[in-house]
């Protein structure tokens, strides 16, 4: 609907307009035009500007980050990342990284599917109370969670150990993971269901066979969503893991700022780009599921 | 509800109901599908429940108990003390000093986010064919961990060999220390947060823009309304329930969030960003008073629960929400 009159507003006129009396109305729309895109071309700079600098700062070395005055490295050079992907402290965190943000994923498809089955397809007692209990957590902030779970870890002897991590997080993806698919789900016809049903199909042949193929797009988008969080977080991992080896990238870059004597600033801006390149990648081929899933999902 | 429609179940013959209230939610069964028994949903949902209330409510609950006790050293016994830590904490100048910091950390997220979340996305809105492409790309910011977030802006923001400093040098003057001053330090982490936050306040806004029906607009064309005009009095009333939820989310990021302060500032320089959460980790985890950091945890909660009500509640007095 708002295609039609913006097409008309954007597109530049095909057939040659006639000079004179039509010239003002098309010199406005040059400049609306202009107008238009001086906002989009800041939100362009404002967004890729931090990372263009910090990839231009790791393929720099650590003389010309102070030396010299241009942006661009005079001579392109990786010895940053390989500095870094040397490091101990950087293989170890990226291992955990990987392995917390799989078994996230997993733990969190795991346990919300069936749930998510549940509310939206059975009648039963109880079920607004749990289902609201299920969605209401979603309100509570990590920050809140930091110290209790740290104490509570501490006294079942959960800390350091990437299990915790993993059961954390599902945790607190839960809600959200939950919301998104009783959502989805309600919306696949139930005649479908039926019709399995007829032909002799359980349970567990419908939601593996009809369910969850149908609402792929919402599985996805959870496993993105769960992936993202699970290598990301930061204030959590930061209190329920103690030793070297056991942490995420997030926390070892946070750590790498402070330990070196002298700041090494190329090694640090590959650290960085070494830490969001991976999930950018995967971003880049499936940014439709994470705009449907953090439009959806971040709200209430 | 399910003790009437049980009655009238007949064995594998499936059957399905429709809610109620129409539209509200899908159809369900309640039973008879083939290999499906009444506690089916129980022991589907138990699962999930359980981690939700592990982990989730059980903490909440603990954290909020365990702020009216104390112990005298880390670790050791702890005994009941009613609302002393409480009152100490209202007592405590440093608790004051971050909450006004929070204050103006809040509030100038909210603000700046607002202001740049509907330039950004009223100009989005005028797009169609680059559409994808700059949506994309916009939300890159909040796809990356808020600890690499910072360490950027540190690169931005240094003040020896930043893009900023080096963009001032060429103009002639001396760029500041951005992060050692403690007048400009909150300002770089309020521009660090905002850049983290803002890709989901302009997909918000965005996405209210794009529900609008264009009637308005050529009625309010035809009425002799345009640009600003219209923007002003036609989109905006009607994206305010987008909004009011983009301030609450920005809000409840903002006062919350650890991540991008601890990482940028680590709370200095002299304290000069030490905001409630800072508060809240360093008394936990610097000086070991797990109790006492545990009543400002409580206490940032409770906050976070006030403002969202304030939030919506004043959005509904004034006819916008529903």
């Amino acid at each position: 609907m708002t295609v039609d009159t913006q097409v008309a507003t954007t597109a530049p006129p095909k057939t040659p307009t006639v000079r004179g009396w039509t010239g003002w109305p098309r010199f406005k729309r040059v400049i609306r035009q202009i107008l238009l895109w001086i906002p989009l071309i800041l939100l362009m700079l404002w967004t890729l500007v931090p990372f263009f600098i910090t990839v231009m700062i790791s393929l720099k070395t650590r003389g010309e980050v102070f030396g010299s005055t241009s942006v661009l490295p005079n001579d392109p050079s990786l010895d940053a990342y390989r500095e870094v992907i040397e490091r101990p402290g950087f293989r170890g965190a990226f291992v955990n990284s990987v392995l917390v943000g799989i078994g996230t994923t997993f733990l969190t498809l795991a346990l919300a599917t069936p749930a998510a089955y549940a509310f939206a397809r059975f009648n039963f007692r109880g079920r607004h109370l749990l289902l609201l209990f299920t969605l209401l957590p979603r309100l509570v902030p990590s920050l809140g969670l930091m110290i209790p779970l740290y104490q509570l870890a501490v006294t079942l002897g959960a800390l350091d150990k990437r299990l915790t991590l993993i059961v954390v997080y599902t945790g607190m993806l839960l809600p959200l993971a939950v919301w998104l698919l009783v959502g989805f789900i309600q919306q696949i016809p139930p005649s479908l269901e039926e019709a399995a049903s007829v032909d002799g199909a359980g349970m567990w042949a419908r939601i593996r066979y009809i369910v969850m193929p149908l609402s792929l797009p919402a599985l996805i988008t959870i496993g993105v969503l769960s992936f993202r969080e699970a290598w990301n977080e930061f204030t959590l991992v930061l209190v329920l893991t103690t030793s070297p080896g056991k942490r995420t990238l997030p926390y070892e870059l946070y750590l790498m700022q402070g330990i070196q004597g002298i700041q090494n600033y190329p090694a640090e801006a590959a650290f960085t780009v070494l830490t969001i390149l991976p999930f950018i990648l995967v971003y880049s081929r499936i940014e439709k599921y994470i705009v449907a899933g953090i439009t959806t999902g971040s709200v209430k | 509800m399910t003790v009437a429609s049980s009655g009238t179940r007949r064995g594998q013959v499936q059957r399905w109901r429709r809610r109620k209230k129409p539209g509200a939610s899908g159809p369900r069964w309640d039973t008879g599908l083939a290999g499906q028994s009444k506690l089916a949903p129980y022991l589907f949902s138990t699962p999930a429940i359980i981690m939700i209330a592990a982990l989730l409510a059980y903490p909440v609950i603990y954290g909020l108990y365990k702020s009216f006790f104390r112990s005298d050293f880390f670790g050791g016994p702890e005994e009941f003390v009613g609302f002393q830590n409480y009152s100490e904490m209202f007592h405590d100048p440093a608790f004051w000093d971050a909450l006004n910091k929070t204050a103006i950390f809040v509030l100038g997220c909210v603000v700046l986010g607002l202001g740049l979340g509907l330039l950004f996305a009223f100009a989005l809105n005028r797009v169609v064919r680059q559409l994808r492409f700059l949506r994309s790309v916009t939300i890159a910011p909040y796809i990356i961990s808020n600890v690499a977030a910072a360490v950027m802006f540190k690169l931005l923001f240094n003040s020896d060999f930043g893009l900023l400093n080096r963009t001032i040098a060429f103009f002639g003057f001396d760029g500041p220390a951005w992060l050692a001053d403690p007048n400009l330090a909150m300002g770089v982490v309020i521009f660090c947060q905002v850049w983290t936050d803002l890709p989901l306040t302009i997909l918000l806004l965005l996405a209210g823009l794009q529900t609008i029906d264009t009637s308005y607009q050529d009625a309010a064309r035809v009425d002799g309304a345009t640009g600003w005009k219209q923007a002003w009095h036609i989109s905006i009333p009607l994206i305010s329930p987008q909004i009011v939820i983009s301030v609450v989310w920005m809000s409840y990021s903002t006062l919350t969030g650890l991540g991008v302060v601890l990482a940028l500032t680590g709370g200095g320089p002299l304290k000069a960003t030490q905001t409630l959460p800072m508060e809240m980790y360093s008394t936990a985890f610097t000086d070991l008073e797990m109790n006492q950091a545990l009543a400002i945890a409580s206490f940032i909660l409770v906050l976070n629960a006030i403002l969202t009500l304030l939030y919506v509640g004043l959005a509904r007095r004034y006819g916008t929400v529903e």
